[in-house]
């Protein structure tokens, strides 16, 4: 188990930079997950890590230990591909003893730490098994077993369940967790789905071409976005924006339409003062229908409704902003009603643009 | 970034990418490839050029230019209109001969061919056979691509029966087809009547001739290739829009086929230019008087050394086929030929044809066939064959020209040097092969590493003769040289020529395993060296065999190198030697016996070129096309 540290990580394909001078640190045991869009760099970020790509600039250190011109085969990670790559020449056994007969460990020792890991994947009884006769999930496992079996010191996983139909991929999700808490290894984590980072991470660092938007986590990620980007990108929300007229205890926000709302910085690091531009952004579960003591109020007409059995999400609009608001599920809403919606202003969250 | 950190970042992406592995690889690769043929290629060139007297020199290139018998083409003014002819073109294109027979008179019409020297010889008749193989090989290409009838399929893969012989052996067998008294004339003249008079083809319309019919499966698989890999979409879009039959094939079809057309064109034109086995099969003629002829003829100087006229010669050949290359170069690289590989993911749009248009269709192909055939048809027969006179077949057959042949002393030692110096060849080919294609195909962000393929793929555009010149100019009098042994310099040609099919095979390969499987051998711990041998080399076993097969029975079938060195030292002379010693020199059985060895490696061809194909099944598409 190692702690893993870059510092101004950087990687560039011809005019592209796929890593922008990344400085990130992941502790020890830590499930740390990458989020961004698609091509914001996450895989390159990881292959740099692995030593699959060389670093152009920055380093990355195990601990204290410097191993960014360390070849990859000497640095201890294991890595589960998007697609498995798993070795189509070779049985499972075979996929997974491969790391041990290369660390010469004795033949017994090898069946039995094939048979141990097998067992935490849950796959016993498939060694004898091809990798063309096992299904997707199964696959998966496979490689996850072949990434464990090495005592790697850092495991990576790329989108590893991104082939998996849903449901699978929340079992798995969940499995992957276990495995790794239960073995104690750091764990660094590449997705595109917020969900699967969300539920699974003990941080997360949002990515956006090629830059840490963000790392915190997963709820501050939610709660406290940074930049418009992160609140925009995780999560739903409605957002509006305007102008800060007031920065006393809320801050005091002028939006388009001339209307003013209070508000609390999203994040502790956002600088806002008077006169700046600001986006204004509440989560949908934020809205309530009764109104309370300082709450910005909304005149909306609704356009959408969205049943979703444990809760409900109107779409509505007050001719200049679209809403997004979570409603009790058994409340009855029409499409074309007026509502009046309020939100508190401490969840009434001012972004700087 | 960039410029400023230009070199130090350089060196550290090339001490990243390269272990002591991949080193080894790279030197080896590029220390056979500099030792055997861009030294010797370079020799030739600075031989052209170089007097002894005065260094630099331009007498021989100066006295071949104006050597009439080189190039006597002049052109002069005149007084009349047009105001200028070209003058030195010699003979006529053809001769007509009466002579009376105890059956009435009797007619023959000689195809000769003017003789324009021997470069201008060489160039039209590498035009003539790019022209009449593009034509053929387009046409029949379109036919299969775009047009069903039954046996469609099974009528292609015989069409591709001539990829199977060399132009030496396929020569053999098309003489006796097209002399005088041969089985040409006695089917349409003296048996069918179809012929007023009997007709001969001989010099250079005979080597277009033989070139046509064994070369044109390369346009056709190439365009063949092409015409499949066309999105049928476009062509609806295109028919959508209006066009239709000949404006669909002028403006969708025939554009997005071109390079496909143009690269196997260019390789016939480069392939006609290098023959040196029909030219040999047809001396005595006019069929003499090309360049690579002329270079074998005249290599040795009566003092065994190395001409510096053939020097000359092999360098104008060298550069004609050299600017040449660059026209088909985007064509052959490896990254190329892997996509073109690729093609006919569609489902191709095949038409179905009326009753009378199928019968005009089979009509042609089956006429193609029955032409393009013929070389095979006569080497095989001639081998059988104990006695054949001007008959249709031989009036009796026999094995005693294998018997011959097998129990001759020096033609099995010939064989014998034949498959040891093509194993000892495969061997470094396979090594030397899997080496640049692993690396060209692992190592694409490696700046310079173009050059490498480059290097690999060069081999097919380079003259057999050309080599053979270079190789004896460098290595004569060295402990490598030929007169000391022959196995050296064979196998080195072999290998520097046949080893274009090994990397094509295994490239292609390696190309469709994913390289996360190498990156994954890594990060469990295994060294690249270690990920090369367990994990890559399995996963490609089967391309790295095919390609070694095609290499492999290529190098039992070449011929330049083969006969320079069989000539300059018996001993140690390959079976392509032997096949030519016997055709002149020999004692009885005439072209029997050479015909019976030209079989057993026709045979021998098309047994690796199947099993290589069976090997690759369906990714081998592109393999034999040269
Ligand atoms: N080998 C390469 N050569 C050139 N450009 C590359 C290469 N690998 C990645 N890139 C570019 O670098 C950027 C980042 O790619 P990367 O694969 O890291 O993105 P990603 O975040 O993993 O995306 P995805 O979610 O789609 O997998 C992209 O613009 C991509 O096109
Ligand atoms: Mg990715």
């Amino acid at each position: 188990m190692v702690s893993i540290r870059t510092v101004n990580l950087t990687k560039v394909f011809g005019s592209v930079v796929a890593v922008d001078h990344v400085s990130l640190e992941v502790g020890h045991g830590e499930f740390f997950t990458l989020l961004g869009p698609s091509g914001c760099g996450k895989t390159t970020f990881l292959r740099t890590i692995a030593g699959l790509e060389m670093a152009d600039e920055g380093r990355i250190y195990f601990d204290d230990q410097d191993i960014t011109d360390m070849p990859a085969h000497l640095r201890g990670t294991g890595m589960v591909f998007q697609n498995y790559a798993l070795w189509p020449h070779m049985s499972v056994f075979d996929n997974i003893a491969y790391g041990l007969k290369i660390r010469k460990v004795p033949k017994d020792e090898i069946r039995r730490r094939v048979r141990d890991v097998l067992r935490l994947v849950k796959l016993e009884g498939l060694e004898d098994r091809s990798p063309h006769q096992l299904s997707g999930g199964q696959q998966q496992r496979v490689a996850l077993a072949r990434a464990l079996v090495i005592n790697p010191r850092v495991l990576l996983f790329d989108e590893p369940l991104s082939n998996l139909d849903a449901k699978l991929r929340i079992e798995m999700r969940a499995e992957l967790r276990r495995i790794q808490r239960e073995l104690g290894i750091t764990a660094i984590y590449v997705t595109h789905d917020q969900e699967e980072a969300m539920s699974i991470s003990d941080r997360i660092a949002v990515m956006n071409r090629g830059r840490i938007m963000q790392v915190g986590t997963p709820r501050e990620i939610y709660k406290n976005p940074k930049n418009d980007f992160v609140a925009r990108f995780i999560g739903q929300g409605t957002f509006m924006e305007g102008e800060v007229v007031s920065t006393n205890d809320v801050l005091e926000i002028r939006l388009g339409s001339g209307k003013i709302v209070k508000a609390v910085r999203s994040h502790p690091e956002v600088d806002l003062g008077v006169g700046d531009r600001a986006l204004v952004m509440i989560r949908p579960e934020a809205f309530t229908l009764e109104p309370g003591e300082g709450y910005n109020e909304f005149d909306v007409r609704v356009y959408h409704v969205s049943f979703l059995g444990d809760s409900q999400m109107l779409q509505a609009s007050n001719e200049v902003e679209n809403f997004i608001i979570e409603v009790d599920p058994d409340l009855e809403v029409e499409v074309g009603q007026r509502l009046k919606v309020y939100a508190p202003p401490r969840h009434t969250l001012a972004i700087k643009i | 970034m960039g410029q400023a950190a230009g070199l130090p970042k350089l060196l550290r992406k090339i001490k990243w990418e390269m272990d002591a592995f991949s080193w080894s690889q790279l030197l080896i690769v590029l220390g056979s490839f500099t030792a055997f043929l861009i030294v010797p290629l370079g020799l030739i060139v600075v031989r052209s050029f170089y007097s002894s007297s005065t260094g630099f020199s331009l007498y021989w290139l100066q006295s071949i230019l104006t050597d009439p018998f080189y190039f006597p083409l002049r052109l002069k003014l005149v007084g009349q209109f047009p105001f200028i002819t070209l003058e030195g073109i010699r003979g006529s294109l053809y001769e007509v001969v009466r002579y009376q027979t105890p059956t009435g008179p009797e007619t023959i019409v000689i195809l000769t061919g003017w003789d324009m020297g021997v470069i201008p010889n060489s160039l039209v008749v590498a035009t003539f056979t790019t022209l009449l193989s593009t034509l053929l090989g387009f046409t029949l290409a379109f036919i299969f691509a775009k047009y069903k009838f039954p046996g469609s399929e099974l009528l292609r893969v015989v069409s591709l029966i001539p990829l199977l012989s060399t132009p030496f052996v396929g020569a053999i067998g098309l003489k006796k087809m097209i002399v005088a008294d041969g089985v040409l004339n006695v089917l349409f003249h003296d048996i069918l009547h179809l012929l007023p008079f009997k007709i001969e083809v001989t010099g250079l319309p005979a080597v277009i001739m033989v070139q046509t019919l064994l070369f044109y499966p390369i346009v056709m698989l190439n365009a063949y290739t092409a015409l499949i890999s066309v999105d049928p979409t476009l062509e609806e879009q295109a028919i959508n829009m209006g066009a239709s039959g000949f404006k669909l094939f002028r403006t969708i079809t025939l554009p997005l086929a071109t390079p496909g057309v143009e690269a196997g064109a260019l390789l016939v034109f480069i392939l006609s230019l290098e023959d040196l086995g029909t030219p040999i099969v047809f001396k005595g003629t006019t069929a003499e008087k090309v360049l690579t002829f002329q270079i074998f003829n005249r290599i040795f100087t009566p003092a065994g050394l190395i001409s510096q006229e053939a020097t000359t010669l092999a360098m104008i050949l060298l550069v004609i086929s050299g600017l040449v290359f660059v026209g088909v170069r985007r064509y052959v690289s490896l990254r190329k030929y892997a996509m073109l590989g690729k093609g006919g993911a569609w489902r191709p749009r095949r038409r179905r044809l009326s009753p009378l248009t199928t019968i005009l269709v089979y009509a042609f192909i089956l006429g193609v066939l029955f032409f393009a055939t013929l070389p095979h048809i006569g080497v095989t027969l001639l081998a059988f064959a104990k006695q054949w006179g001007p008959t249709l077949l031989p009036s009796s057959f026999t094995l005693d020209n294998f018997r011959a042949v097998l129990s001759d002393e020096e033609a099995s030692r010939c064989i014998m040097n034949s498959l040891v110096y093509s194993s000892i060849a495969t061997l470094l080919m396979v090594v030397l092969g899997v080496s640049a294609a692993y690396l060209v195909s692992r190592k694409k962000s490696l700046p310079g590493i173009e050059a490498l393929d480059l290097l690999v793929t060069i081999p097919i555009a380079v003259p057999g003769i050309a080599v053979a010149t270079g190789l004896f100019l460098t290595y004569l009098g060295t402990p490598l040289s030929p007169t000391i042994s022959g196995a050296p310099l064979l196998i080195a040609a072999y290998t520097v020529r046949k080893i274009p099919f090994t990397v094509r095979s295994v490239y292609s390969g390696l190309e469709q395993t994913d390289k996360a499987l190498d990156e994954v051998a890594w990060t469990v711990g295994a060294s690249r060296t270690r990920t090369f041998f367990s994990i890559v080399m399995p996963m490609i076993l089967l391309n790295v065999l095919a390609g070694g097969m095609l290499s492999f029975i290529y190098s039992m079938s070449e011929v330049s190198t083969g006969i320079v060195v069989g000539d300059a030292n018996h001993r140690d002379a390959p079976m392509t030697w032997k096949m030519y010693d016997m055709l002149f020199h020999g004692l009885a059985g005439g072209t029997f016996q050479p015909a019976a060895l030209g079989f057993l490696l026709m045979t021998l061809q098309f047994a690796f070129i199947v099993g290589a194909n069976l090997l690759l099944r369906k990714r081998a598409t592109a393999l034999i096309g040269i």
